[in-house]
């Protein structure tokens, strides 16, 4: 099943402030033409910052106004690239075309909207609710352009966009797909606005990367990027942009904010993406840097490129942000986007802004490094490294090349295994009438949390942290310098922070956006929980968080295999975590989705150590289960525009790949940890398509009816269940299956240890 | 000093910052060992007292926000009645 498949681009699609398509804004960036003018989404007058780097184009022109801001971005850059690419949708091939999306701050235009009309005392629209999530993101794009390929929405803030692209290269080395549109959408919001703001982290002018570095401008947009398997894109006859080498993934283990001053964690995402590509440091000619434009991010960075580049005479280093603003989780795909152009052509673009002075003091800083100031450098060059630093200290870097390169991957078949379980999950609360999670300051303060640190976290990251203080216990694992690079940490999320995003929304509604909550403000973002997870417990390795839909707990299981199949880590924390408060109350009352006959909210998170067969026998690990088989499959037949659609297709071929990668037929399993919530289309569904599968007798087991509907809390409580029940003997081997938007279903196979 | 003040710039730490009530005196040693806030706190105690008073911080000392007392002391001096 695991090869190095040689990983190509096929196609490229961007829209951002300097361009409606990728020549336009390629052309921009070697002209130095920035996009950058006054904010005119939202009134400024009351901050000190004005600026911003918007896109023209309205809602209608970009999709038709049916979407969201973040989401109409997305569909317009994958439209491009589907062109550019010339794939044809309507043909039977387009059902394996997935959809991998990076955002940082979703449907903020609609959470905008939304709670702007509630606070008039008006109804909501439940259409606005449905896009405020990350996790529809990627269904959506998927399904506008009938792509029936697996999706997943990658929400590591500044870093999405770069990690999505890593996730569809390991996707497709791994066996789990041959083509995916891959990339980042994200729109200007008076949220990230005003939570800049906050911080004082917006530049009084144009941002500076590099110079003045007095803070960023605020951009949006949306770079796609069709990645393919090579023998798939020479068998459709594809022009091919490039390879994808290897990808690098690192958390600092440091601030929610601030990157370490030292430039650890960016040093070690970089030389992960040079090792994995198999390359040396001297090797990469172009590196398209995160460079902000924030004194602390430049200053660190400077850092970290002259140190590891230190023996490379002859690297080139720009930061395009100067032009682009930053567009946050769409960023790392837009700069994706430029860096295979500059490679493609030979025209490295620049950053811009540099005056005479400044040309000056740069030569001073830059040392050896070639900074591209104003203009751009014609070379050609062999290998380019896009990288990307995010809130919650989330590191991503890739590696595009001219040609193929052996990589430095190991991926031999090996045997994974659930090694420890954290669970946190709800009672039933007659006062909400939800199942209320306890979470207790003496349980943190023995695990060593100060409270100090634990105040700092939302609600979804104390469930979070609590779950993986708990499971690494049981584990019996301790993070030390030793082990602290090779244990990652792999999170799903249905609505991620939402209580924190429409706190700080109603914060700005009522007290303007010049008065943001720089205390809330870094909690809106999704990964927050795995950038706490990870500073609280000292894990410095892979890091991604995924919201897509309920089944994102069984999806987070998917990704961190991959991520010890490639050799990125020995141990995976694999989670899935949902909060319920009056905010989620509210939502999902308003959607019509909670009362009598249909779901009760409840919260939680879970945590399952994953961890390689050599790992856990050296520690003399515990085994709970064996991981069999991991598969999602989704289906774009039937009516595209109902992304609440079930389709039995798509759950009879994910139950189907579990099987057949387990080497197992129906008959031999013995239950089935399943999704039913207590909406009886969703619960007669189900039973349907099990009885089908594996009989009439087939035992289902619902943890939905004694702890509620926890959403990726619950499809993570499946698997830990499951492999409890494996462990103490109550059931041979099982399933755990879970659903998504857009048709998308996900299912793990578990047999004993 | 003025206790109301105390009292409403108390209520403001603990509703914005998450301060257990329980753990936050007038005297305590707000940026110290005690209650450790950082850069970040003290920006949203600009705006939180701001918002309460119309009293700008952002010329202040850093010893003005040492701790309930220090920050009392000044918004009363600052405060236009």
């Amino acid at each position: 099943m695991l090869n190095e498949k040689r990983c190509v681009i096929t196609g490229l699609g961007l829209v951002c402030a300097t361009g409606d398509n990728t020549d336009e804004c390629f052309q921009a960036a070697l002209d130095g033409k920035s996009g950058i003018e006054d904010a005119k989404s939202f009134d400024t007058t009351e901050c000190y910052s004005h600026k911003g780097a918007e896109v023209k184009l309205t809602d209608e022109q970009l999709a038709g106004g049916k979407y969201d801001r973040t989401t109409a971005l997305g569909i317009k850059a994958a439209g491009e690239a589907i062109r550019d690419a010339g794939l044809d949708m309507d043909s039977e091939d387009a059902s394996e075309i997935g959809v991998l999306l990076g955002s940082c701050i979703a449907g903020a235009a609609c959470v905008d909207k939304y709670y702007n009309q509630k606070e008039r005392g008006e109804k909501g629209d439940p259409n606005d609710i449905m896009s405020i999530s990350a996790t529809v993101i990627a269904g959506n794009v998927a399904d506008y352009y009938n792509a029936g390929g697996i999706t997943a929405n990658i929400v590591n803030a500044c870093a999405a966009g770069t990690l999505s692209l890593a996730l569809a290269i390991d996707l497709i080395r791994g066996g789990k797909g041959e083509i995916f549109l891959a990339g980042g959408c994200d729109s200007f919001s008076s949220l990230a606005y005003a939570g800049f703001h906050a911080l004082r982290a917006l530049s009084p002018s144009e941002c500076s990367p590099f110079n003045h570095s007095d803070g960023i401008t605020l951009g949006e947009g949306a770079g796609v990027l069709v990645v393919e398997s090579y023998e798939h894109a020479v068998k459709r006859g594809a022009k091919i942009y490039c390879d994808v080498l290897g990808s690098g993934v690192s958390s600092d283990a440091y601030h929610i904010t601030a990157p370490r001053p030292d430039g650890e964690g960016q040093m070690s995402v970089i030389t992960r993406a040079v090792k994995n590509s198999g390359l040396k440091f001297t090797d990469i000619d172009y590196v398209n840097a995160h460079g902000t434009g924030t004194a602390k991010n430049d200053e660190s960075e400077f850092l970290s490129l002259k140190t590891i580049f230190g023996e490379n005479k002859d690297l080139y280093v720009s930061s395009t942000k100067s032009m682009t603003g930053h567009c946050l989780g769409a960023a790392g795909a837009i700069e994706a986007v430029l860096t295979v152009k500059a490679l493609k052509e030979g025209k490295l673009p620049p950053t811009t802004g540099y005056s005479e002075e400044d040309l000056e003091v740069l030569k001073e800083k830059s040392g050896g490094i070639r900074f591209i100031a104003n203009k751009p450098a014609e070379k050609e060059i062999k290998y380019a490294m896009s990288n990307s630093f995010a809130f919650g200290g989330n590191n991503a870097s890739i590696v595009f090349a001219k040609d193929p390169n052996v990589l430095n991957l190991t991926c031999p078949k090996q045997c994974l295994y659930v090694t420890g379980i954290g669970i946190v999950s709800g009672d039933y609360d007659e006062a909400s009438g939800d199942y209320i999670a306890k979470l207790e300051n003496e349980e943190f303060k023995n695990y060593g949390i100060k409270s100090a640190f634990l105040r700092k976290l939302d609600r979804l990251s104390q469930l979070q942290l609590l779950s993986g203080l708990r499971a690494l216990e049981d584990a019996g694992i301790t993070v030390t310098e030793e082990n602290e690079n090779i244990i990652g940490i792999c999170i799903g999320t249905n609505d991620g922070p939402m209580t924190e995003i429409a706190n700080f929304q109603k914060g700005i509604i009522r007290d303007g956006i010049e008065k943001g909550s720089a205390f809330a403000f870094p909690n809106t973002v999704y990964n927050a929980a795995g950038g706490y997870l990870s500073i609280a417990t000292g894990i410095k390795g892979y890091n991604v968080t995924i919201a897509n839909g309920y089944q994102s707990g069984l999806q987070s299981v998917c990704a961190a295999a991959g991520a010890i199949m490639f050799g990125y880590e020995s141990i995976m924390l694999a989670s899935g975590t949902d909060e319920c408060t009056v905010i989620d109350d509210e939502i999902y009352s308003d959607l019509g989705l909670t009362g009598e006959g249909k779901m009760t909210l409840g919260e939680g998170s879970s945590t399952c150590i994953i961890e390689k067969d050599s790992s856990a026998a050296e520690r003399g690990a515990k085994r709970y289960a064996k991981i069999a088989g991991f598969s999602s499959a989704r289906d774009t037949s039937g009516d595209r525009t109902d992304n609440v659609r079930l389709s039995a297709k798509a759950l009879k071929k994910a139950i189907g790949s579990v099987l057949e990668e387990g080497g197992m037929k129906a008959s031999e399993i013995s239950c089935i940890y399943g999704f039913g919530n207590g909406i009886k289309r969703i619960d007669d569904f189900e039973m349907e398509v099990y009885k089908e599968i594996f009989g009439e007798d087939i035992e289902v087991k619902l943890v939905k009816k004694d702890y509620g509907e926890a959403r990726a809390a619950s499809s993570s409580l499946q698997f830990a269940m499951l492999a409890k029940d494996i462990y103490e003997g109550r059931t041979e081997n099982g399933i755990a299956v879970s659903y998504g938007t857009s048709a998308l279903y996900s299912a793990v196979l578990l047999t004993k240890a | 000093m003025n206790k109301e003040i105390a009292e409403q710039i108390k209520g403001m730490l603990v509703e914005r910052l998450r301060i257990p009530a329980d753990e936050l005196e007038y005297d305590s040693e707000l940026f110290g060992e005690d209650i450790g806030l950082d850069s970040i706190d003290s920006i949203e105690i600009v705006v939180g007292v701001e918002n309460l008073f119309g009293v700008d911080l952002s010329g202040a000392a850093k010893e003005d926000f040492r701790s309930i007392e220090t920050l009392t002391a000044y918004v009363e001096a600052h405060k236009e009645d």
